[in-house]
């Protein structure tokens, strides 16, 4: 129950700078993600609020006051690590009540939290079995207990479900939101899952290099990305390169591509005249008979995916859009046809120097 | 015909060597050992209890024993100590700093036993460079008399045995996941609580074949007790030697040699059995 914030935090290891200002806000009782591909900063970000790493620069505040100068074991907060990181040595009720035992409470409370928290992540029973006795899935409910059962100030979690198979990551990705919701615990979850990230989070930061790329919800940082490296990061998506870019007020824009003029949103403060892109999410786009589209284009590749038909479409400029039809549309390869918008899903970014 | 499982003929050669050089000569010196004492040939004719009759009556035999394995228990418990910063800083290293602390750690192994121990009563001799350096510190003012004692024993053989230690504990600490340290400093723990609680029970596996190791191997040093230990007090081993090739009893000396094995095999049993438990849940 804290508002974290993180204000332009720095991180080099020799040549390499890992986190080149990084700040972001944790409302509390919020789930902040941390999204990005490997080598992009998220861990490191999450190491530095978990003090196992000291930043070079920049400040982290917990309700105000500055953390940087506490150690790690005493900043009260509960980590879940990739690997779980469970005492091998340890029962599950070890495991978990080792938090406890450190903070010497009595024997009878320690016993009732933890038999407590053990069903809270559906443990009941498992207490006297070593870890390497129990499935994936529950190792990482252990992991979960065991930073739970210490009323964490905040909750790091680092990929908690990169190591589970696709039916158990969606079951305890559930488990964690329920838990950390009705808990009210400000959480930071780092992983390069976009759907799980989407699913998750009251906010994504979209990370790119060590920096953030977009910090905003989900909806946003889907909808209306800010650059192309935000927009491919978070899903499918179609890029045209766009000429006769003219503001029409904050956000508003009318552009020319492919042949096309058309009138939609996009980043705000994109000058007349400059280089942009449309983002064009394939949920925005629909087939249609060739004289009735905005586009008109040959569809260059057609796949039954069952619940989809699956297109790529080429424009007369060469470009491709991609996109998911009804699967019973009937179209083949080769075919000439047309591509409606939905202009409320189509979007304006600046190009941006990669 | 079937032929045998390739497996086992795998197994041949190594069933084969320790068939010749341990159960053959074991089995012979426990025959011996029951053996009356001959005369003109190694043994007598006849089978006997005495050996062990008066191995058991005798308080100095008790005595003898049990000198020789509370000096490998401690020769084992100083090495315990002294090996694990070792293997700490060892399981930290990488590259050539690694390469070269090994290089180090075995040094003591690539001397000869002989030219070790000389060296070691160079070292202690009144005159010698302990004694002069001590006194030029002011520590001391007259030499100490360190030669032929009891302690210069235990810290030789504290001294060679330090590898037998420092691997196999390396080897575990080196197996100990970073992220358990992590996760147990972020549970609250201090780095006291840390060592306490993960690192050394997670290093047992590496700190029970150490402690097995020097054990056994300081119970059985000959040259070392022979060569600083002096005239005035007997290990197992000098006097089993004494036995065999100086009053050439063979008989006796091997019965005193399977007394030592067997009191060997048992404070080796008593500590696996004590250990058990641990040593379960700790391994990988």
């Amino acid at each position: 129950m804290a508002t974290v914030e993180v204000r332009d935090l720095r991180k080099r290891y020799h040549n390499f700078l890992a986190l080149d200002g990084v700040s972001l806000k944790a409302e509390s009782g919020q789930l902040v993600t941390l999204l990005g591909p490997s080598g992009c900063g998220k861990s490191t970000t999450l190491r530095c609020l978990a003090g196992f790493l000291e930043p070079n620069g920049g400040e982290i505040t917990v309700e105000g006051v500055s953390i940087l100068s506490t150690p790690a074991n005493r900043r009260g907060f509960g980590v879940v690590f990739q690997n779980y990181a469970l005492f091998p040595h340890m029962t599950v009720a070890e495991n978990i009540g080792y938090g406890l035992k450190l903070q010497k409470v009595s024997k009878s409370e320690l016993t009732t939290r933890v038999n407590e928290v053990m069903d809270l992540v559906r443990l009941g029973g498992l207490g006297d079995r070593l870890p390497r006795e129990v499935s994936g899935g529950q190792q990482q409910r252990v992991a979960l207990a065991r930073a739970l059962v210490l009323k964490p100030k905040l909750l790091l979690l680092d990929e908690p479900l990169a190591n589970l198979d696709a039916r158990l990551r969606d079951e305890v990705r559930w488990l964690i939101r329920d838990l950390q919701q009705q808990s009210g615990i400000t959480a930071f979850y780092v992983t390069h899952d976009q759907s799980e990230a989407m699913a998750m989070s009251d906010m994504v930061a979209v990370m790119k290099a060590g920096r953030v790329a977009q910090f905003a919800t989900p909806r946003e940082i889907y909808q209306k990305p800010t650059e192309r490296y935000v927009a491919d990061f978070t899903g499918e998506a179609n890029f045209l390169p766009c000429t006769d870019v003219t503001p029409h007020g904050e956000g508003h824009y009318s552009i020319a591509a492919a042949g096309t003029t058309l009138d939609l949103d996009g980043v705000p403060g994109i000058a007349a005249g400059a280089p942009a892109e449309l983002l064009l999410r394939p949920e925005a786009l629909e087939l249609t008979a060739p004289e009735a589209g905005t586009f008109r284009g040959i569809v260059t590749k057609s796949a039954f995916l069952g619940s989809a038909l699956h297109c790529e479409i080429t424009l007369p400029d060469d470009s491709v859009l991609k996109l998911s039809a009804e699967p019973n549309t009937p179209v083949t390869k080769g075919d000439t046809v047309g591509i409606a918008i939905d202009r409320s899903h189509a979007w304006l970014m600046p190009e941006v120097a990669p | 015909m079937r032929l045998p499982n390739p497996r086992l003929l795998l197994a041949i050669p190594a069933i084969a060597l320790i068939f010749v050089f341990m159960i053959l000569p074991i089995t012979n010196m426990a025959e011996m050992s029951f053996r009356t004492t001959g005369t003109k040939d190694p043994f007598g004719e006849d089978y006997t209890l005495a050996h062990y009759l008066r191995i058991f009556g005798d308080t100095y035999y008790w005595g003898v024993l049990l000198r020789s394995l509370l000096t490998a228990a401690t020769v084992t418990v100083l090495c315990l100590l002294v090996s694990y910063p070792i293997a700490w800083h060892m399981s930290k290293a990488k590259g050539m700093k690694a390469v070269f602390l090994y290089a180090c750690i075995a040094s003591p192994l690539m001397t000869g036993v002989l030219v070790r121990n000389f060296g070691w009563m160079i070292v202690a001799a009144l005159n010698g460079p302990l004694n002069e350096t001590l006194m030029a510190l002011g520590i001391i003012e007259r030499p100490l008399r360190l030669l032929f004692t009891q302690g210069l024993v235990i810290l030789a053989l504290v001294h060679v045995f330090v590898p037998f230690m420092v691997l196999p504990i390396n080897n575990a600490l080196r197996n100990i996941s970073p992220t358990l340290i992590e996760a147990s400093t972020a549970m609250g723990a201090t780095r006291r609580d840390v060592f306490r609680d993960i690192i050394l029970p997670l290093s047992f596996p590496g700190i029970y074949p150490g402690v097995i190791l020097v054990y056994v191997l300081a119970v059985a040093a000959f040259v070392t007790p022979a060569l600083l230990g002096g005239q005035m007090v007997s290990y197992m081993p000098t006097l089993i030697i004494g036995e065999l090739t100086g009053t050439f009893q063979w008989p006796f000396g091997s019965a005193l040699a399977i007394v030592l094995s067997l009191s060997t095999v048992v404070v080796v049993a008593i500590f696996t059995a004590l250990t058990a438990k641990l040593m379960e849940r700790s391994k990988a």
